[in-house]
């Protein structure tokens, strides 16, 4: 098979590159094992949340103070206005109706009520832009029966020291009790199946109606349209109040969705998708990577002329820790990881853990190198790249979506 | 009863420590119509009972070294197959010899095992490999023993259940502070109540210090002194269950040379310590513990190099110096009973330690045997016969159920025995499951929680294994959170003791924090602080609380 570039990781980063180089003409190939992040993404991108510990509220001028090594500074703090520009309106572009600005962080609100740091939110989601005029004064929060993967009671307390007044009610159908009724399937994803037909969200739209009272905004957790967004702009006509999601706990409905969009997107744009397979091996000659094997394909190998590795990391397999040490398991590639063990992790489970900021070693271009030499086809983007720590400092999905945009740019220039 | 009536009882007896010994006397004691109460600093069963192999001794590993103990372990292994047999997995086990080591301790191994009444079988080495085929396949000798598993937070659990239901009261979280003396007399126990901050005392005829290693403190507030050599053992969990039979090297007894199958999960260990008391609070398990037992664990079964490591842990075991010999050399494994009114004066005061979990039930016998001479009560024990409540006549058990009941139903049984009746499932939500790695179902949660002292999430897990899965509590520890919020109508708190208890599943994984383990780690990280921001709700109660 002969291909432009391929792309070894279907997530969040694999699929953006693609999606870039795809419209620009590139004959594209991405082998996706099916895990992705954003499984575990409720709905929102963040460019940058955290630094230290302090809430950052304008993401683009504190790029700029970020350490050497991060991948933002890798491709340029002054290229990531563009970038982060480029990168919402392609997720518009797949259909992802997302809201936000890079300027200037919005607040999304978690599953336990807390109001986090995003610089993109689905429009569905209940976000808060100014936490001293909030979106509504009083809310409607309809909790399904049985439905554990939201916790309402700790939502509901966090909307309340936000500034809301929240009514809390409890509500079932026909179609959520019979799924109840078999105790493993009440979670966002079994639910979201269930109840996508027209009679199955009328049916949720009169319990909410009656129920709301007088409440300003109707909040229901985020369990509409595994793969578009008609289930949710269906109920949306259908109640008669304003209505907001809410994320659940894992698997994430938004997530899986906005995975099957741009999924669906980059196909329509002659993308060749190869889902449940992963890249195993590849082959040097010289500075270049010539071609992968992966293992459904066995002695078929993959030839490009570009690669771009997007294996995310270790939730992923992008990176793997064994007793020993830590490394890159399909090329080998050089890693930024403590050699030490014990250096890996720290005692507190809420303390900044040091693996979460290991990853491959790349130069500026976010080429990769082995055993100290630069692979000049062979690019790294996402959460497979050392120097950022999505869970501390809130900058994961940018870093995916931009670095991806980024890797695409040079591919295309190099040309 | 409510706490502040059990603060104005008198009682005649008070057990100091909430492990399986002193819930054994504490059963012992009501049994034989004492008006009971135990108390207990943390949790029940923090200390060496839910820190140990969860292996029910044949004896076997004693009876070169330890005849006596020996004797005592067998006895007390065919009690608890009749007693709790709902906490007892008859598993049966192998001692095997490896090329490395020497054959002929076999002969010993099993002579010893049969002058202590112990059945010791000399099995083909082919034999072995076919009936329990993790083995290491290049044994070249092997013995079938009658070791099995058991639950040790079960065990402890029915042990005070069957104190409550004869009378006797229980609190836990209420740490001894000092001892109500009367010149030479212990009259009771000055109690700080960690969850209200009260301080209270509560009179009782007789004290038992039954503490563990934390029974040295005990003694000193009597003015008696004990010897206690702390021994600690430091053991990894995998995070499947390799094996069917526990697997020991038949050898002298050594570091990690004994695996046991526990419910989903196999456990190696221990390695052995000698540690300084000042640090018997510090349950880190350190790198080279890991190393020691992951290299002698393969040797037991070579399928272990490959399988997933969830968890390391630690405990202390109290061993005690004789007293004609402070030096420590010669250490007793055994059980220890001190009436500290003959040893060092003072009236109303025993010390049980020593000996193993194994053997509490005999610990519990000796002890309250002691407490009835001095208060004159004439009443037998009846604890050797009197099965624990779940393990009563009729009561279900593992083996003969069918399909009649569900997942969540069949491991409740395998919890609780016939206690699972008194789980509410009534309705489709009560049998709602919330943890699916080890089939725990709202019902079970409330159940825990309005009959088993459940304050916290770590409490939940010890009565019901929620979160002690392969997963760590990935998902059901919110869940369950969720629901004791709920349940106690504080989500705060509830918020606050779900990042406890993920901290106190992370002090387990850091240790062994590499492979799978790592990957569940950043998962959990991604989707407690990332997902859902729980590190900023609870650094926001802090900042709240401050001012």
């Amino acid at each position: 098979m002969r291909t432009d570039t391929v792309i070894m990781g279907g997530g969040l980063s694999g699929l953006t590159c693609g999606i870039a180089l795809a419209k620009r003409g590139q004959r594209v190939t991405i082998v996706a094992s099916g895990q992705s992040t954003l499984l575990f993404n409720g709905g929102s991108m963040e460019l940058l949340g955290n630094i230290d510990g302090t809430p950052v509220t304008y993401p683009l001028e504190t790029i700029a103070s970020l350490p050497e090594g991060h991948p933002y500074r890798k491709i340029g703090a002054d290229r990531i206005a563009s970038l982060a520009d480029e990168a919402k309106q392609l997720l518009l572009d797949a259909g992802i109706n997302v809201e936000g600005d890079a300027a200037a962080n919005h607040w999304r609100v978690t599953p336990m009520g807390v109001a986090k740091h995003a610089w993109l939110t689905l429009s569905e989601n209940l976000r808060i832009d100014d936490l001293k005029q909030l979106p509504a004064r009083r809310l409607a929060l309809m909790c399904i029966r049985g439905f554990f993967d939201e916790p309402n009671s700790m939502l509901a307390n966090g909307l309340k020291e936000l500034g809301f007044e929240v009514d809390k009610h409890e509500f079932t159908t026909d179609e959520i009790t019979k799924l109840r009724r078999s105790p493993s399937e009440m979670r966002a994803a079994s639910l979201a199946k269930r109840l996508s037909s027209n009679n199955a969200l009328q049916r949720i739209a009169d319990q909410v109606n009656s129920l709301a009272g007088d409440a300003d905004m109707v909040l229901l957790p985020s369990v509409f349209g595994m793969s578009d967004n008609d289930s949710y702009d269906i109920l949306k006509n259908m109640v008669n109040k304003p209505l907001r999601l809410v994320a659940t706990l894992p698997p994430s409905v938004a997530g899986s969705r906005m995975q099957a969009m741009l999924r669906h997107y980059f196909m329509m744009l002659g993308g060749n998708y190869l889902m449940g397979d992963s890249a195993v091996k590849g082959t040097l000659e010289g500075d270049r990577l010539t071609t992968i094997t992966t293992a459904k394909l066995g002695d078929m190998p993959l030839r490009a002329d570009n690669f771009v590795l997007a294996t995310g990391s270790f939730i992923s397999r992008g990176l793997v820790a064994d007793y020993e040490r830590v490394y890159e398991p399909v090329m080998g590639l050089d890693v930024d990881a403590d050699k030490d063990r014990e250096q890996w992790t720290r005692f507190g489970v809420l303390e900044p853990q040091a693996y979460s900021r290991y990853g491959v070693t790349t130069d500026a271009t976010l080429r990769c190198a082995k055993q100290g030499k630069t692979i000049a086809n062979l690019r790294a983007i996402g959460s497979v790249l050392s120097g950022h720590d999505t869970v501390k400092m809130g900058d994961g999905t940018g870093v995916s979506l931009l670095t991806a945009l980024a890797a695409a740019h040079g591919i295309l220039s190099d040309k | 009863m409510v706490t502040s009536d059990i603060y104005k009882n008198e009682y005649d007896v008070i057990i100091v420590g909430g492990g399986a010994t002193g819930a054994g006397t504490a059963r012992d004691c009501a049994l034989r119509g004492l008006k009971t109460l135990l108390v207990e600093r943390n949790d029940y069963s923090t200390g060496a009972t839910g820190r140990n192999h969860g292996l029910m001794h044949s004896g076997a590993r004693y009876a070169v070294t330890d005849s006596e103990s020996a004797s005592e372990c067998i006895s007390e292994n065919m009690t608890l197959r009749r007693i709790a047999r709902h906490c007892v997995e008859e598993t049966d086990g192998l001692f095997i010899t490896l090329p490395e080591d020497d054959l002929d301790y076999q002969k010993t191994f099993v002579e010893a095992c049969q002058r202590a009444g112990i059945r010791a079988d000399i099995i083909d080495p082919a034999e072995a490999r076919s009936i329990e085929p993790s083995v290491n396949p290049d044994l070249i000798g092997a013995v079938r023993i009658p070791d099995a598993a058991i639950d040790p937070f079960r065990l402890t659990v029915a042990n005070l259940l069957d104190a409550r239901l004869h009378g006797a009261d229980t609190l836990n979280y209420h740490e001894v502070e000092g001892l109500v003396m009367n010149q030479n007399r212990v009259e009771g126990v000055k109690l700080f109540n960690k969850l209200s901050g009260e301080h209270i005392e509560v009179r009782g005829r007789v004290v038992v210090n039954a503490a563990g290693i934390w029974g040295q403190r005990i003694a000193q507030m009597a003015g008696a002194n004990i010897s206690m050599f702390p021994a600690r053992g430091a053991l990894l969990i995998f995070g499947h269950r390799v094996n069917k039979m526990v697997i020991n090297r038949c050898r002298k007894p050594a570091n990690a040379d004994i695996l046991v199958p526990d419910d989903t999960v196999c456990v190696i260990g221990t390695t052995s310590d000698r540690i300084p008391i000042e640090t018997v609070d510090d349950m880190r398990v350190t790198r080279e513990e890991v190393d020691v037992l992951l290299n002698e664990g393969i040797k037991l079964a070579p399928s272990l190099a490959t399988t997933r490591v969830i968890r390391a842990y630690a405990g202390v075991r109290p061993l005690v110096a004789s007293d004609d010999d402070p030096s420590g050399r010669s250490i007793s494994r055994g059980i220890v009973c001190l009436d500290h009114a003959k040893r060092d004066g003072v009236e109303g005061f025993i010390t049980i330690t020593g000996g193993k979990m194994m053997t509490y039930r005999l610990m519990a016998e000796i002890a309250t045997n002691a407490v009835c001479a001095k208060l004159g009560n004439t009443a037998p024990c009846v604890t050797a016969n009197q099965p624990l409540p779940g393990s009563e006549e009729g009561a279900p058990n593992q083996s003969d159920m069918t399909k009649r009941y569900s997942f969540g139903e069949r491991a409740a049984i395998g919890r609780h025995g016939s206690l699972a009746a008194r789980i509410e499932k009534d309705n489709d939500i009560d049998n709602a499951l919330v943890c699916e790695c080890e089939g725990v179902t709202v019902g079970e949660i409330k159940y825990a929680v309005h009959q088993l002292h459940v304050h916290n999430l770590v409490n939940l897990r010890r009565r019901t294994r929620v979160g002690m899965g392969t997963c760590q509590g990935k998902l059901c520890s919110c869940r369950a959170a969720s629901l004791l919020g709920e349940l106690h109508h504080d989500v705060r708190r509830a918020q606050k003791d779900l990042a406890d208890f993920l901290d106190e599943r992370w002090k387990g994984m850091r240790p062994v924090a590499w492979g799978d383990t790592l990957r569940e780690a950043q998962l959990t990280a991604a989707i407690y602080e990332g997902l859902c921001g729980l590190d900023m709700a609870v650094s926001n109660q802090g900042k709240e609380d401050k001012q």
